[in-house]
């Protein structure tokens, strides 16, 4: 005989044989009676049961809004990463618009001085090899003159253009640090999710880690993720280290 | 302080190193050497023969800020030049960078102009107080 078969008889033995004994006799309002206080016995042990359950649920549930980390990460730090992403976009979107502008402004600059230098080649061949007329070497000087002015305002505006063209490729520093701040938050809410689930298990982890952000540093300021009080702009930084007396 | 002053510029991303030499080349400067965070920079600076150094901010292993307190703890070093050149746009955190003894604080995105004339600034300021 198992454990389970004595400690049933132990708890309903009496009860069954007084069921039978009703009813092999057809007392009949006994028989009723040792029914209720068999149903009754089963029921209490149901809502035992129940009562553990919704305990448990209750805790689980207490847990999960009580761990602040978890609290922080869903209702500021992922709409965070989605602004911050957007702004990945966006800046990656600026970076390469600026950069191909200028492509397309310097291009005809670098392609008309090609052209008019081919021409002057051609009447400087000719000068060289004195087969030129005095009107045509007049004309070439003139060309010459114009030509040389020319350029010198064209390269110049192509020279300032590939200096810009250099300081566009700067959104790449700007959006890899944005990304790794993602990249850390996404593994974040990785560690999170696997202890909600031992949390379910065990007790309260500990909260949160101390912060050393302001040391670290916080990345780029992105429009609409506030992380205190930041400078808009270059001007800000000057007003506030004057007023520092750097 | 003269055009061949050599710059240490520490970033520990490669195309803003590149930027940044770039720019100071165009300003006359051709001695620049790089290093990617603040643990790479600082022997370079033990080293001598740094005259200015332009830092980041956010970097893995030693962040700007860690470097220039390091820095001005070294007497060897106090007196560098150090402009921060950063994506970092806190207030508490530029003047936590003035308190360290930073002399020039520049945000990025920046332009060639701001960059020189921080630069010119902080030399001015060397040439008269020296």
């Amino acid at each position: 005989m198992t454990t389970t078969t004595t400690s049933l008889r132990d708890e309903y033995g009496a009860n069954v044989m007084a069921l039978a004994d009703a009813l092999t006799s057809g007392d009949d309002a006994r028989f009723l009676e040792e029914l209720d206080a068999l149903v009754q016995r089963r029921e209490r042990a149901l809502f035992g049961e129940l009562r553990k359950l919704t305990g448990d649920l209750q805790a689980a549930l207490d847990r999960f809004t009580l761990d602040p980390r978890l609290l922080t990460l869903a209702e500021k730090e992922v709409p965070d990463a989605r602004h911050r992403l957007d702004h990945v976009i966006k800046l990656t979107d600026e970076a390469a618009h600026r950069t191909l502008d200028l492509v397309e402004q310097s291009a005809p600059l670098a392609e008309r001085t090609a052209r008019e230098a081919a021409q002057i080649v051609e009447l400087w061949r000719r000068f060289r090899a004195r087969k030129i007329e005095v009107d045509e070497f007049k004309h070439m000087v003139e060309r010459m003159d114009a030509f040389l002015e020319a350029t010198r305002t064209d390269m110049d505006k192509v020279r300032g253009n590939l200096s810009e063209v250099l300081l566009a490729q700067g959104f790449q520093d700007l959006t890899g640090q944005i990304i790794r701040g993602v990249m850390k938050l996404v593994s974040e809410l990785e560690t999170t999710l696997i202890d909600l689930v031992r949390i379910s298990r065990s007790g309260l982890r500990n909260g949160e880690t101390p912060s050393d952000e302001l040391r670290r540093g916080f990345g780029p300021a992105v429009p609409g993720v506030n992380n205190g009080p930041a400078v808009s702009d270059q001007n800000d930084v000057d007003a506030l280290l004057s007023g520092l007396g750097v | 302080m003269s055009k061949d002053m050599k710059f240490l510029v520490v970033d520990d991303f490669s195309t803003m190193r590149r930027i940044i030499k770039n720019l100071l080349n165009d300003l006359g400067y051709a001695n620049v050497v790089e290093a990617d965070d603040g643990q790479t920079a600082l022997p370079i600076l033990q080293g001598g023969g740094i005259d200015f150094l332009i830092t980041d901010w956010n970097m893995p292993g030693m962040p700007g800020l860690d470097l220039l307190k390091a820095v001005r703890a070294d007497p060897k070093l106090a007196k560098l030049p150090v402009l921060m050149l950063t994506a970092e746009a806190k207030r508490e955190q530029i003047i936590e960078a003035a308190k360290a003894g930073v002399n020039g604080y520049v945000i990025k995105p920046f332009t060639a102009a701001t960059l020189k004339e921080k630069i010119d600034k902080i030399l001015e300021q060397r040439a008269n107080a020296a």
